[in-house]
C-alpha cells in the first residue's frame, strides 16, 4: 500500500476470474469474426480454419460464463435472470445476448454447416453412435440439392447476423467497464471498441495457434497460403488495435484530468511489468514488427522473404505473444482499475492467491477447460472435411488410386 | 418447404415453451408488484423473530456499566456489538445469558492492524502484542484507554523502559543516572548521554546509614575495586 486509500479499497473485489472472463468472451468473438471472413467476405484462403474457428468459439463460449458463476457464487440461481428480465441492468440483459449468441448464432450455424456431415455419419455409423448422430440431425436427413442449398444460404445469413452479435457480445464487456464513470482508468467511450478490436486480435491468434498445433498433431502439412493470410489479418487487426489504444492514451494525456497523476504512478509502478513489458512490448510491438516484416501485408511481397518453416515458427511465436499480451491487457484493465484509490492519492496492492475459488489454480483450470471441450467437440464433429462425401470426385479417385 | 425449417421450429418451440412454463412455475406470485423483487419478501422479512434488544433495554438493569461505557472510548459501540443479540436475555434474564467475549480473537476484529483504518485508531499486531493474554487483562472493555504516547527516553529505548518499569528502579526517572543534552534527540549517535562514572552515584541511595531505604552496603568494603554495574544491572537490579 502506498499513500492514502479508503477502507473499502484495501482489498480488490474483482480478481483473476474477472480478468479471465473478458479474455474468454474476446476469444469467442474473435474466433467467430475470423470464421465470418470465409463465410461472408469470401476469403477463400482461410477456409481450412472455418470450422475449427466455429468450434473454438463454441467451446470458449460454453466456458465464458463460468468465471462469473464462480466469482459470484450461487450458480444455481443464475437462471433467474432469464425468468425475470431486468431491462435496466446491462449485466442482466447480457444474459440474453449470451443466450442469443449461443443458441441462435453459434449452435444454428454449426448445425447448418455440419448437417450434411451429420447425415453422412448417421448413415455410415452403427449402434448407439448412429442414433446419437440421428438425434443431432433433428431428423432432418434430406440431402437433396435444394436442401443443401438452403443449409448454405441459411448459414450465410446467420453469419451476417452473427457479426453484429459478436460485436455486441464483446462490446458489452468493454461497455461494462467503460460506463463506470467513477473510475478514470475505465471510464472511456473507446473502451467497447478497444475491447472489440483486441478480441479480434486474440481470436485470430488463437485459431492460428490451434490450426498449427492440430495440423501438426495430425501429421498433415500446414496450408501455407491459409497461414499467411491468417497472419496478415492478425497484423491488420493489431495495427487497428494498437492505433486505438494509442488514441486512447493520447486522449487521456491531452485531457489531463485530475486523475492523470495517479494513473501515471500506476503505469510506472504497479503495472510496469504487465502493461509496458507484457502488453505493449512483448504482446503488441514484437508481433507487430515480426508480422509486419514477414507477412504479405505490404503487397506484392513481404518486406523480408523468410523460408516457410521459419515463417511458421515466427507466426506461432507471434500468436502466442499476442495471447499473453491480450491476457495482460484484460489484467491491466480489470486489476489496474482497482489498484488506485478513488481519492486519487494512493495505491493498493494485488497479490494473486494460488488455491481458492478466485485463485490461480481455478483460473488455469478454466483456461484449460475450453480446450478440453474443444477436443471433445472435434471428436464428435471432426472439422477437417476429410469424409468421402466432402471430397471432390477427382480427389476420391486419387485416394482410391 | 425444406425439412430443416419444421424441425428447428419444433426445437425452438419446445425451448420457448420450457422458458414460459418455468416462468409460470418458478416466479413467485407477488414478484414485480412493487418493483423488481418479490413483494411478499417484505412480509417474510418482517416475520423474522427480533434478536436484538437495543442499548436502552440493557441500560435499564446495567446502569453502572452503561455509565462507564458512555464516558469512555467505546461510547459509540453498542452493548450487543460485543455481547451479541440480547433479546432472549431481556425476555428471560436468568434463563439466557449474553456472551462475554473474553478471547483475543474478538477484539482484533476492530483493533488488528489494517492499513486502511484511520490514523490514530488503536491498532495492534495480534501475534506480537502481549500474546496470548486476553485483552481484558490490561484493558477495561467498557472504558478502554488508548495507548500512551511514548515518553521522552522510552520513545527510542523502549526495551530498557519496559524492563525498568518492572524492576525496583521503576520509580526512578532516567535523568537520575543519565544526563542527556537536548541535542541527543537530533543526533543520538554523535551526542551521547552521560553514564555514571563513580560508585558514589549508587551510594546516594545504597550507602550504609540511610534508614528505611533500599538495600544498603558499606561502600568502603563492598565489592572493591569493582564498579556497582559490573555485578548489578541498574535497569533491572536483583531482588533483596
Amino acid at each position: 500500500m502506498q499513500g492514502f486509500i479508503y477502507p473499502n479499497e484495501f482489498e480488490l473485489h474483482w480478481s483473476l476470474l474477472i480478468v479471465l472472463y473478458p479474455y474468454l468472451t474476446g476469444l469467442v468473438a474473435g474466433a467467430f469474426i475470423l470464421a465470418s471472413l470465409e463465410r461472408v467476405f469470401n476469403v477463400k484462403e482461410v477456409q481450412p480454419t472455418y470450422r475449427l474457428a466455429l468450434l473454438t468459439a463454441l467451446a470458449f463460449l460454453i466456458v465464458a460464463p463460468l468465471p462469473l458463476q464462480a466469482h459470484l457464487g450461487h450458480p444455481e440461481r443464475s437462471y433467474e435472470i432469464f425468468l425475470t428480465p431486468n431491462s435496466r441492468s446491462a449485466m442482466a440483459m447480457f444474459g440474453f445476448v449470451y443466450a442469443w449468441y449461443l443458441a441462435v448464432v453459434l449452435l444454428l450455424e454449426v448445425w447448418f454447416d455440419y448437417r450434411r456431415d451429420l447425415v453422412g455419419w448417421y448413415q455410415s455409423a452403427k449402434g448407439p453412435k448412429r442414433w446419437f448422430y440421428y438425434a443431432l440431425t433433428l431428423g432432418a436427413t434430406d440431402l437433396s440439392e435444394k436442401s443443401l442449398k438452403f443449409d448454405d444460404s441459411a448459414g450465410r445469413w446467420i453469419t451476417v447476423l452473427g457479426i453484429p452479435s459478436a460485436f455486441l457480445l464483446h462490446g458489452y464487456v468493454g461497455f461494462i467497464f467503460g460506463s463506470v464513470k467513477a473510475n478514470p482508468w475505465w471510464s472511456s467511450v473507446l473502451m467497447p471498441v478497444v475491447f472489440l478490436l483486441s478480441a479480434i486480435v486474440s481470436g485470430i491468434a488463437l485459431v492460428l495457434v490451434l490450426y498449427m498445433v492440430t495440423t501438426m498433431a495430425r501429421g498433415k502439412p500446414v496450408n501455407m497460403p491459409c497461414l499467411d493470410r491468417l497472419a496478415q489479418f492478425l497484423f491488420y487487426a493489431i495495427v487497428i488495435d494498437l492505433s486505438l489504444e494509442i488514441l486512447d492514451f493520447i486522449h487521456r494525456l491531452y485531457e489531463s484530468e485530475e486523475s492523470i497523476e495517479i494513473l501515471s504512478q500506476l503505469i510506472e509502478g504497479r503495472l510496469f511489468l504487465s502493461l509496458i513489458v507484457l502488453q505493449l512490448l512483448l504482446g503488441t510491438l514484437v508481433p507487430f514488427v515480426v508480422l509486419g516484416l514477414t507477412t504479405h501485408s505490404f503487397r506484392p511481397k513481404p518486406l523480408i522473404q523468410v523460408p516457410e518453416e521459419l515463417r511458421r515458427m515466427l507466426f506461432l511465436l507471434s500468436a502466442i505473444l499476442v495471447q499473453i499480451g491480450i491476457f495482460s491487457m484484460r489484467f491491466n484493465v480489470v486489476i489496474g482499475g482497482q489498484l488506485f484509490s478513488k481519492s486519487l492519492r494512493g495505491l493498493t496492492v494485488y497479490k494473486v492467491e494460488f488455491l481458492g475459488i478466485e485463485g490461480l489454480a481455478s483460473t488455469i483450470f478454466l483456461l484449460l477447460l475450453p480446450l478440453f471441450i474443444l477436443w471433445l467437440l472435434v471428436k464428435i464433429l471432426p472439422p477437417w472435411g476429410e469424409e468421402p462425401w466432402n471430397q471432390k470426385p477427382s480427389e476420391v479417385a486419387a485416394i482410391q488410386g | 418447404m425444406v425439412q430443416q425449417v419444421p424441425r428447428l421450429a419444433i426445437v425452438f418451440t419446445i425451448a420457448v415453451a420450457i422458458l414460459l412454463g418455468a416462468r409460470q412455475l418458478l416466479i413467485p406470485p407477488t414478484f414485480g408488484e412493487d418493483g423488481h423483487y418479490r413483494a411478499a419478501a417484505v412480509d417474510s422479512i418482517a416475520a423474522h423473530p427480533i434478536k436484538y434488544a437495543g442499548r436502552q433495554a440493557c441500560e435499564l438493569c446495567h446502569a453502572e456499566q452503561a455509565e462507564v461505557r458512555l464516558a469512555g472510548n467505546h461510547r459509540g459501540v453498542g452493548c450487543e456489538t460485543c455481547h451479541g443479540p440480547a433479546a432472549p436475555h431481556v425476555q428471560g434474564p436468568l434463563d439466557v445469558k449474553p456472551v462475554i467475549p473474553d478471547t483475543r480473537e474478538f477484539c482484533v476484529t476492530c483493533h488488528s492492524y489494517n492499513a486502511s483504518r484511520p490514523t490514530g485508531f488503536p491498532q495492534i499486531e495480534p501475534a506480537r502484542h502481549n500474546f496470548p493474554r486476553p485483552c481484558k487483562d490490561c484493558h477495561d472493555p467498557h472504558a478502554p484507554v488508548p495507548p500512551v504516547t511514548p515518553g521522552e527516553c522510552s520513545a527510542c529505548h523502549a526495551q530498557i523502559a519496559r524492563q525498568k518499569s518492572l524492576s525496583h528502579h521503576a520509580e526512578l526517572s532516567c535523568a537520575v543516572c543519565h544526563e542527556a543534552p537536548d541535542t541527543h534527540k537530533d543526533a543520538p549517535r554523535s551526542v551521547r548521554p552521560t553514564k555514571p562514572q563513580t560508585r558514589a552515584l549508587c551510594g546516594t541511595c545504597h550507602a550504609a546509614g540511610i534508614e528505611e531505604g533500599p538495600p544498603q552496603i558499606d561502600l568502603e568494603s563492598h565489592g572493591v575495586p569493582y564498579m556497582c554495574w559490573d555485578c548489578h544491572y541498574p535497569h533491572f537490579p536483583e531482588t533483596r
